[in-house]
């Protein structure tokens, strides 16, 4: 049974591979639940379904047939996908505390990749939320940022220059992100804005080797912001003092002078068929001095996801 | 079964192929890894606290916090450096938890701001003023002499009209939130009567919206409720231009232009001083009792290093005229209650005396306090 398993997914490319995989698995099942109850006499859900499944996946990885040298094998593929982060956050924000905040951070995110004008040119586009639980160091007090952010970028592809699977991409990128951070103690400072809209540049650079038969991307990306326009009250003005109408010096240019954002992604995606599995690792700077308020975010997060 | 799986995996597994993967992949990676760690390195770090843990560190953190937020430094002609060192040289790393907390709070004290509070999970060190003056009210002799224990309430306010047919409403803190309707259906009910007396003693304040709210019924045109500004920077100077903030009347919903009075005490502070201010500058209204607790800085909140809470006055707030009233508004008419005397209320009969006389005669004569002073003196 499995063999002939094996040999259906060596003749078939990888997504006829993994639909057979699936069409077989439950045929398989019922001739190893047999085996494996004649072997262990057990009817647990582990025997009867688990582990025909592990045996399966493990053979997927490694019975893999020999990868095809296609063209354009360099291309990432036109997708979507959902992802989970969370990991390690700080938050400085001098305008509620002098102190640094670390904790967790957790975020909810979607992003497109699509190509356009044959591959010469591939756009992305990114809408998530994020949320940071930070405490301080004496562990008395903790603030609660929410932000969300949408952000597009339109980048031209170089594929294949130095290895055929072997990408790179680089180009212009826009980013609007707002939120807020409150501390739930504070007086008439207990919540402080964050917006901005950014103008930069992103850039990407990826790998598509085969791990066994297995098809996976190998991927980095750098954005990076350069300039754009962000909200920060006066060093001491109170949002009170802004609700009365003081408007006066709140939209702040921000260039690398005075701000500074960066955004690292590094992760593979597991190409199973038509799905995509992704893991990753995201580090997220957001930092800025205006009005003599000082800001310093940072999160390390593990990136998990799927395709849509 | 797994046997056969091993050796199909042998045979399938191209071990060309492999090293071609491995070679192209890991330089690729390490590459990659390069740039993130150099960039993580650079800029990917959390920030580092400015000071120590230790109890010298939280002192000159507590010190430093207020010296570069607190704005009443020169308006009281406090010399914060001189300060620092004689309450520096008190602090030891040795000392406990407590014994820096007296010392810290001894320190704050120095700036004679109710605003001004150290709070620790054992204590919140103060200076309260008013706890040392005249408290100027009982709740108890106005609901069993004045009211006779019949009375309405709501949104925090206490509300009836008395015999004379003035309307009574006591509001004993801003922090109890004012709603709409309600201040239309207490305003409703108090129209009939000839003026109405607000009774804000010994009320320590709370939300500026809601002074908003209140006076936003009794004025009929666009007024010109004070002046705010804030800390621009570090420097104890560094403010901002006072700002000119105004309240228009309160669209589509019950406003009382009758005469009023409006009684305070020195337990009137903070957003009720702001309150009693604005009031004062109106034409109808008379304020009645003593002078109010002050508190006319927006309080701030910062942090230790060790989790306790400073709050200060941070963003100045100037009457109509452009004063602080940092130190209390004075009243038009000053009157102490007599404590000895536990069924007659002196503040409130004269506030019904003064309603009486303005409702007998066509109008109330304007800013004769003065005079109207000198009478209540005689």
């Amino acid at each position: 049974m499995l063999s002939k398993f094996i040999t259906c997914g060596a003749n078939a490319n990888y997504a006829n591979f993994t639909n057979c995989l699936f069409s077989k698995f439950m045929e398989f099942v019922k001739f190893e639940k047999f085996a494996l109850k004649k072997r262990c006499g057990c009817h647990s859900t582990y025997c009867t379904y688990c582990l025909p499944f592990i045996l399966l996946l493990c053979c997927s990885l490694s019975v893999a047939a020999e990868p095809a040298d296609i063209p354009g094998s360099a291309v990432l593929p036109n997708q979507s996908i959902f992802m989970l982060d969370a990991g390690y956050a700080s938050v400085h924000d001098s305008y509620l505390t002098p102190i640094t905040y670390d904790g967790i951070d957790l975020g909810l995110s979607i992003e497109a990749t699509r190509w356009v004008n044959r591959y010469r040119w591939l756009w992305q586009l990114g809408v998530g939320a994020g949320y940071n639980y930070v405490e301080n160091n004496a562990q008395n007090n903790e603030l609660h940022k929410v932000m969300g952010d949408i952000s597009f970028n339109m980048q031209h592809a170089w594929l294949g220059l130095i290895h055929p699977r072997l990408g790179f991409s680089a180009g212009p990128m826009t980013q609007l992100r707002a939120g807020i951070v409150y501390d739930a103690v504070n007086s008439n400072n207990p919540v402080t804005v964050r917006a901005h809209w950014n103008l930069g540049a992103t850039g990407m650079a990826w790998f598509n080797p085969l791990l066994g038969r297995l098809p996976i991307t190998l991927r980095y990306q750098l954005q990076l912001p350069v300039a754009g326009v962000f909200f920060a009250p006066e060093y001491d003005e109170s949002y009170y003092e802004i609700y009365l109408g003081n408007h006066k010096n709140l939209a702040h240019l921000g260039w690398w002078g005075n701000r500074f954002d960066m955004t690292n992604y590094l992760g593979a995606d597991l190409r199973l068929g038509k799905t995509v599995l992704r893991i990753g690792y995201r580090n997220r700077l957001e930092h800025w001095t205006v009005n003599n308020l000082h800001v310093h975010d940072v999160t390390h997060s593990i990136v998990l996801g799927i395709s849509l | 079964m797994l046997s056969r799986f091993n050796q199909t995996t042998r045979t399938t597994i191209n071990n060309k192929n492999n090293r071609v993967f491995f070679k192209n992949v890991v330089p690729v990676v390490q590459c990659c890894l390069c740039c993130l760690i150099l960039c993580c390195l650079c800029w990917g770090c959390a920030e580092k606290d400015e000071f120590e843990r230790d109890q010298v560190g939280n002192f000159e953190a507590l010190w430093t916090i207020m010296d570069e937020h607190y704005s009443f430094f020169d308006y009281k002609q406090v010399d914060w450096n001189e300060v620092h060192s004689r309450y520096r040289a008190l602090v030891s790393n040795d000392m406990t938890d407590r014994e820096l907390f007296d010392v810290c709070g001894d320190m704050l004290k120095e700036l004679r701001d109710g605003h001004t509070n150290l709070i620790a999970s054992h204590d919140v060190s103060r200076y309260w003023v008013w706890e040392q003056w005249p408290v100027n009210y009982n709740e108890r002799l106005i609901d069993q002499h004045y009211l006779n224990f019949d009375y309405k309430r709501a949104s925090g306010i206490k509300y009836q009209i008395l015999p004379d047919n003035f309307g009574y409403m006591y509001y004993g803190s801003f922090s109890s939130v004012i709603g709409e309707g309600n201040l239309d259906l207490i305003l409703s009910y108090l129209s009939t009567a000839d003026g109405l007396i607000i009774d804000v003693r010994d009320n320590g304040g709370g939300y500026l919206t809601n002074v908003e709210t209140l006076v936003s019924r009794f004025i009929g045109e666009k007024t010109l409720a004070g002046y705010i500004c804030h800390k621009t920077g570090k420097g104890h100077n560094d403010l901002s231009e006072p700002y000119a903030y105004y309240f228009e009347p309160t669209k589509n919903h019950i406003h009382y232009l009758k005469p009023v009075v409006v009684l305070a005490s020195r337990g009137s502070f903070s957003a009720t001083n702001n309150f009693v201010s604005i009031m004062k500058s109106l034409d109808q209204v008379t304020v009645v009792g003593d002078t109010t607790g002050g508190g006319c800085g927006l309080p701030f909140t910062s942090e230790l290093p060790n989790g306790w809470r400073v709050r200060f006055s941070s963003c100045p707030i100037m009457d109509a005229q452009g004063r602080l009233t940092e130190f209390g508004v004075a009243p038009d008419v000053r009157v102490d209650m007599d404590e000895d005397d536990h069924t007659h209320d002196a503040i409130l009969d004269t506030a019904i005396d003064i309603l009486a006389r303005a409702t007998a005669a066509p109008r109330l004569p304007q800013r004769s306090n003065a005079k109207l002073q000198q009478q209540y003196d005689n």
